[in-house]
């Protein structure tokens, strides 16, 4: 048994195993270059320990030359590797020194083969056997070759190179790193170059056993890298775990994905987003295949804001409306980014949108519900036909002010445009005349503003003025109750002029709680049927009265107590009660609050003629 | 890019009003163009120097709608608004949007002018500030990817030393590259780059 050839064998096999791994790791994923560099090195020394094994075994000073000089080979490819590994790997290390130090060996490897008959000998004239593991190897004797120094200082190099980057490294603070690979590095070479100096030269007898060493370099340099892939593993796991829960919560909150591609122009897209946008499940995407899904009237806003964020914002968030096949609208929430390179190009796009169509429905409704609670504030009908006129009667006024203006200004010109001047003239009478029949119009809906009583069920036009209100009246914090039976006979009435006085009080009601801290905030509408078979209507607040000596003036026109009323809400329910041939007052509650209270004749009592 | 006289947009529904305003201003010097509907003005705008005068409300896109689209143009002109009746919500909503002027349709012609003559001015600054950035971001354009990586790190305050320990690249490179930096980006100083690097925008 010849522990020699098992020693060299097992460091050879040792080495090819690891690199072979390595060279998979690399094949699989082609940036990983440490890999690579690595399965080199090893490569490099499995050739190495194959060559000292044949120098240990020479029989003739040729045979232990022709080793040697193709030794260097598998040398040039570990001395290079490591070095590239080094710094690719720790990312570390002076770049003069390695070139330096990689150059210097390229210088040796061509010195090699050019002079003598190695790089370490010009001629190895005899073998010396001496004992090694209890049997006897070969070393050489012969005449040095003068350039031996060139693979020396490479090593030399190296060595200084693979200590700058351990300092490196140990000073940004990886220790671990610094110690297994920098360390590692730096122990082989002081062994290699103790050796090539010492047994090179002659100076102690002893095999050249490079490989053994470099084998502990082998080994740190794997277990180093073998720690990325546990972690990269552990990575892996983590990732597994993180997309359920991403997926959960995505579920959970109903969003569909998606992910463009630029480069490939690709879009991949969940099921769940398929469905919202009514895509098959197998289908293939294309931008413009999803614009095309796209509301023809969203379509350019959507673009653009793909386009800007693409173009630099990197960021987007849009509400749009999807015009499906079967003709249904729907409305979606979309936000998301944009994924750059270095040289800032769009890679590719993410987002994520959203079913917002009840959202858009509601907000839509309740934006409805405030204009006309806004609208029914300024209630009475002299209010919204002052408002209407105002604004009708503006746009005229205005161009007759700014024509006039104009044509201050053009006379005061060195030479007057007669003809502008004139156009301007028929322009200001044609303002005129439009400003006259606007007045005319209102003047003729003023005149035509007559009943149009028909019968009305108590309860549903109740419910109507109360569901106005019923957000306004949630916004002031006040209680809104109304519990009208709907076994009340029905009255005669003209509907819209009857919610306008009901919704009156209401409001009146809320503006009388403004300001008060009572927790009973309240409004109760409340109906009954009388003892003079009329329907009568009650408003009550939870505010604090009325003042005694008010009582009898509150219906008078232009009498208000509110700090920003008219005194003209009032006085016009009382005129539009009156022409019902019903009666309207107010008295105070004993609670503390006060009452409206109006009648309404029966429907089919006589109507009043 | 653009220059020649500023030119007064005016957007009104109502034409009488349109021609009347369009006339006024023209008799005090303006330049103006004008348009019956805010569509009409954002698919006929050019890149020209001016500003918008809108009426408030027009059926269609009104004006707070049309600010809103302006404002994410890129000839992102300042807007004024007249209205009839001036209501308080929506001229804080449109002052809020940043709008240049508020004004009522019968307000003094003089109010008129001076809003318009600021709404220029600024325009021409805006103009100025977008000039300005654009020839920021083409001479930062013409650094190389580690050029912009040394650049991080000299504006974040590093040494020479700790950028070359960093980027594994020795302390000469990092000189090298400070030069080819302060060459390409006309500076003299650390604290002038910084100042441009905020300027710009970038790192941020």
């Amino acid at each position: 048994m010849s522990w020699v050839t098992i020693i060299w064998s097992m460091t050879a096999s040792a080495c090819l195993t690891m690199g072979a791994l390595n060279l998979l790791v690399w094949s699989k994923q082609r940036t990983a270059w440490a890999n690579l560099l690595f399965s080199v090195a090893a490569f490099g020394a499995a050739a190495f320990a194959y060559f000292e094994l044949s120098m240990l075994r020479a029989q003739t000073p040729a045979e232990y030359g022709a080793a040697l000089r193709w030794g260097h080979v598998a040398i040039w490819f570990m001395a290079v590797s490591v070095v590239v590994f080094l710094r690719l790997y720790l990312h570390a290390g002076r770049l003069w020194l390695a070139w330096a130090a990689c150059g210097l060996r390229t210088l040796a490897l061509l010195l090699n083969f050019m002079s003598g008959q190695n790089i370490n000998y010009l001629e190895i004239d005899s073998l010396i056997q001496i004992p090694l593991f209890g049997e006897s190897v070969a070393i050489a004797h012969g005449v040095h070759n003068p350039y031996t120094w060139v693979p020396q200082a490479s090593s030399f190099l190296t060595l200084v190179f693979g200590v700058d980057a351990t300092i490196t490294v140990w000073r940004r603070g990886e220790h671990r790193k610094a110690l297994v690979v920098g360390g590692g590095l730096v122990l082989f070479q002081v062994i290699a170059f103790a050796e090539s100096l010492l047994v090179i030269r002659g100076i102690v007898r002893a095999p050249i056993t490079l490989s053994l060493p470099f084998l502990g370099l082998v080994i740190a340099m794997g277990y180093e890298l073998s720690r990325e892939v546990l972690s990269a593993a552990q990575t892996a796991r983590e990732l597994r775990e993180s997309e359920a829960r991403m997926s959960l919560a995505v579920g959970a909150a109903n969003l569909g994905l998606w992910i463009r591609d630029f480069t490939r122009n690709e879009i991949w897209a969940s099921d769940k987003w398929r469905r919202l946008f009514d895509f098959a499940p197998s289908e293939h995407l294309t931008f413009d295949r999803v614009l095309q899904r796209v509301h023809p009237e969203d379509r350019e806003v959507v673009e653009r804001v793909m386009a800007e964020a693409k173009a630099g914002t990197g960021r987007y968030e849009m509400d749009f409306r999807l015009s499906l096949p079967n003709g249904e609208v729907r409305w979606i929430a979309s936000r998301g980014g944009v994924e750059f390179d270095a040289e800032g190009k769009a890679l590719r796009a993410r987002g994520v949108s959203r079913d917002i169509t009840a959202n858009k429905k509601s907000e839509q409704e309740s934006r409805l519900l405030r204009q006309e609670i806004a609208h029914a504030g300024r209630v009475s009908l002299m209010g919204q036909l002052a408002s209407a006129l105002a604004h009708e009667i503006s746009q005229p006024l205005g161009a007759i002010l700014r024509n006039a203006e104009a044509a201050d200004l053009f006379m005061q010109h060195a030479s007057p445009d007669l003809d502008e001047i004139r156009a301007i003239l028929a322009d200001i009478r044609a303002d005129d005349k439009r400003a006259g029949m606007v007045i005319d119009r209102m003047r003729a809906l003023l005149k035509r503003n007559e009943l149009n009583a028909r019968p009305l069920a108590v309860d549903e036009f109740v419910a109507d003025v109360v569901s106005l209100t019923q957000a306004d009246a949630l916004a002031r914090r006040v209680k809104l109750n109304a519990d009208i039976s709907s076994g009340l006979p029905r009255v005669w009435g003209d509907r819209v002029h009857l919610q306008q006085v009901l919704l009156n009080l209401i409001v009146n009601g809320m503006d009388a709680l403004e300001g008060s801290s009572r927790p009973d905030r309240q409004i109760d509408v409340a109906a009954r049927l009388n003892d003079a078979r009329m329907v009568e209507i009650a408003v009550t607040d939870t505010g604090r009265g009325i003042p005694v000596d008010a009582l009898p003036r509150v219906f008078d026109p232009f009498y208000t107590t509110k700090p920003a009323g008219m005194g003209i809400g009032l006085s016009v329910s009382r005129t539009i009660i009156e022409a019902h041939g019903g009666r309207i007052w107010a008295d105070n509650d004993p609670r503390g609050g006060a009452t409206f209270r109006f009648t309404l004749p029966l429907a089919e009592e006589a109507p009043p003629s | 890019m653009s220059g020649g006289t500023p030119v007064v947009h005016i957007v009104d529904d109502d034409a009488a009003f349109l021609v009347a305003v369009a006339r006024l201003l023209k008799a005090a010097g303006y330049a103006v163009r004008m348009y019956p509907s805010a569509a009409e003005l954002l698919t006929n705008l050019g890149d020209d120097a001016g500003c918008v005068v809108a009426d408030l409300r027009m059926p269609g896109m009104d004006g707070l709608d049309l600010q809103g689209v302006l404002s994410r143009e890129t000839n992102s002109l300042p807007v004024i608004f007249l209205t009839g009746e001036g209501d308080i919500p929506t001229t804080v909503k449109a002052m809020r949007q940043g709008a240049e002027d508020f004004l009522t349709k019968r307000g003094p012609k003089e109010d008129l002018f001076a809003a318009v003559d600021r709404a220029l001015a600024r325009d021409a600054r805006q103009r100025e500030e977008r000039a300005q950035l654009r020839l920021l971001h083409g001479r930062f354009g013409t650094l190389t990817a580690r050029e912009r990586e040394v650049l991080r790190h000299v504006v974040a305050g590093r040494l020479n030393k700790q950028i070359a320990a960093d980027l594994g690249i020795s302390e000469r490179m990092v000189k090298l590259h400070r030069t080819a930096i302060t060459t390409k980006l006309q500076v003299r100083s650390v604290a002038e780059l910084t100042r441009l690097v905020q300027a710009a925008g970038l790192f941020v």
